[in-house]
């Protein structure tokens, strides 16, 4: 073999080496980023049973001034393994609840009511970072039934049951039926999901946990 | 020039299998994003005793879809109110027993009502005994935005007729022993609470929040007329508009980037092997003997 055909083998060699490279390349990135996520199902519970025949039920009469409720402090989800400090959210220029400023750690909107008190606290945790999982990153796998447990300021705990874990498109978000008043204490937990725009770097959805407060 | 067929052959080949890929990726990309519907299946039934001159009663609630399932409210006296009891929307009935009677024993008193999920009910029992009867309201669950609801229950025997204001709004005026405002918007804030009556005027400091919503009952008691403020519901004082923005996407799905430079890496590689075959094959004919050259073929 001459010097000048070992040097077309060597090139052709190469070319094929590129085409190779070029081809498996392209293979291998056809799929995308398939996300990490379980897809958000919504789940609703099954009506609360109505009670059997038991022991008498007290009539436990409604105090006409109720104690205060302590604020809460840390919100702690077993099933999912969420154990986060709570910040204080208040509100956005826009309307809207401002969102907890690091990706890690869940916050409480302070104009809801408190964790414990009648009516829905509302709690807000980010799905993901930029880089990766956020607090809430498990959340839409929550079932009816699964506690939440929040720890308050003077040290006491309240025990919270999921009742039902709802997507939402934002264009279609109820927030009568998410933060409107309701008779009992109750929880929201709120969090992203769905198609994720990377236009506006939102996601198009957002997965609201319902629980009430087990008494 | 059969090098070359096979290299034109495998070209096309790659050419429609990349194609194929790409037409596979863009129907992949296709996505939809689902929505749910309100997601409690509950209702919410609460009982009072609101006739004085009724002694304390035992009250029975029986779901009409399950009828071995009941609640019992034992000794509720007069001004004691349950709370709300948590029940699958349905129809059900209420029924009162003079208190420590036999399950068995017929009712004093008994009505019916179907509740709807979502919806809050209160049963009270009013009237002086003889007349006495249960009323169902049907609670609200929604305020008008900054401000709070309140009614007024007139349970007082004593004074046939009340009128409440509520920090100089008059909420309910020339009120009849045994009805029921309907809610009224008001302004949130601690004020005083003002019933005036034929027997004497009573005052009380009371605290409505922005979304919230209360009952005010008037009583008769030990020393003249009471005030009970019940808490119907409670919400966000100031109701957040929509979701929220909680992602960055770090961890979102997302489709396959632009095929381009991919198929830039393939079409340089295709030029330079078949450039190189091409000059391999030129420069062999050159110097290899034909023979030869078919033998190696």
């Amino acid at each position: 073999m001459t010097a000048r055909a070992r040097w077309w083998a060597a090139l052709a060699g190469a070319g094929l080496t590129v085409l190779i490279a070029g081809t498996c390349g392209l293979l291998l990135t056809r799929h995308g980023f398939p996300g990490l996520r379980p897809a958000p199902v919504a789940r609703t519970a099954v009506a609360p049973a109505f009670p059997a025949p038991t022991a008498p039920i007290v009539a436990a009469a409604q105090t006409a001034q109720p104690a205060p409720v302590p604020t809460p402090a840390t919100l702690t989800i077993p099933e999912i393994d969420v154990n986060s400090q709570l910040s204080t959210l208040g509100l956005s220029a826009q309307g809207t609840i401002q969102v907890p400023s690091t990706a890690s750690a869940a916050g409480w909107y302070t104009r809801s009511p408190r964790p414990g008190a009648v009516g829905p606290a509302i709690i807000l945790g980010h799905i993901d970072s930029y880089q990766g999982p956020g607090v809430f990153f498990r959340l839409p796998v929550l079932r009816p039934g699964d506690p939440i447990y929040i720890r308050r300021t003077d040290g006491s705990t309240v025990e919270f049951r999921v009742t039902a874990v709802q997507s939402y498109l934002k264009d279609h978000f109820p927030t009568q039926a998410v933060y409107g008043p309701t008779p009992d204490a109750e929880l929201r937990l709120i969090t992203c999901g769905g198609a994720f725009d990377s236009a506006t770097g939102h996601y198009l959805s957002n997965i609201v946990v319902y629980a009430t407060e087990t008494s | 020039m059969k090098h070359l067929r096979n290299v034109r052959r495998a070209a096309l080949l790659l050419a429609v299998s990349v194609l194929l890929l790409a037409a596979s990726a863009v129907a992949a990309a296709a996505a939809t994003a689902g929505s749910g519907t309100a997601a409690s299946g509950t209702a919410w039934i609460r009982l009072a005793h609101l006739s004085p001159n009724t002694p304390a009663v035992d009250v029975y609630l029986y779901s009409f879809g399950n009828p071995d399932a009941r609640v019992v409210l034992h000794h509720v006296a007069y001004g004691d109110v349950s709370g709300y009891l948590a029940v699958p929307g349905g129809e059900y009935s209420v029924a009162m027993r003079a208190a420590g009677a036999a399950a068995t024993s017929p009712p004093v008193l008994s009505s019916s009502t179907r509740v709807s999920s979502g919806s809050a009910y209160t049963v009270l029992a009013v009237g002086p005994r003889p007349g006495l009867r249960l009323r169902i309201f049907n609670d609200d669950l929604t305020t008008p935005t900054g401000k709070a609801l309140v009614r007024v229950v007139q349970a007082s025997m004593k004074d046939p007729q009340v009128s409440v204001s509520w920090g100089g709004q008059t909420i309910a005026s020339k009120l009849a022993f045994a009805s029921v405002t309907s809610y009224q918007a008001v302004a949130p804030g601690v004020r005083t609470v003002a019933v005036t009556a034929g027997t004497g005027d009573t005052q009380s400091a009371v605290t409505l929040n922005a979304g919230s919503i209360h009952t005010l009952v008037v009583l008769d008691g030990a020393n003249g007329l009471e005030v009970t403020n019940l808490e119907d519901a409670d919400g966000s004082s100031q109701l957040p508009a929509g979701g929220a923005q909680t992602g960055f996407g770090g961890t979102a799905p997302h489709g396959p980037g632009s095929p381009l430079p991919w198929l830039e890496v393939i079409a340089v590689g295709s030029v330079l092997a078949v450039g190189g075959g091409l000059g391999l094959r030129g420069s062999r004919r050159r110097t290899t003997p034909r023979h030869a050259r078919r033998i190696r073929a």
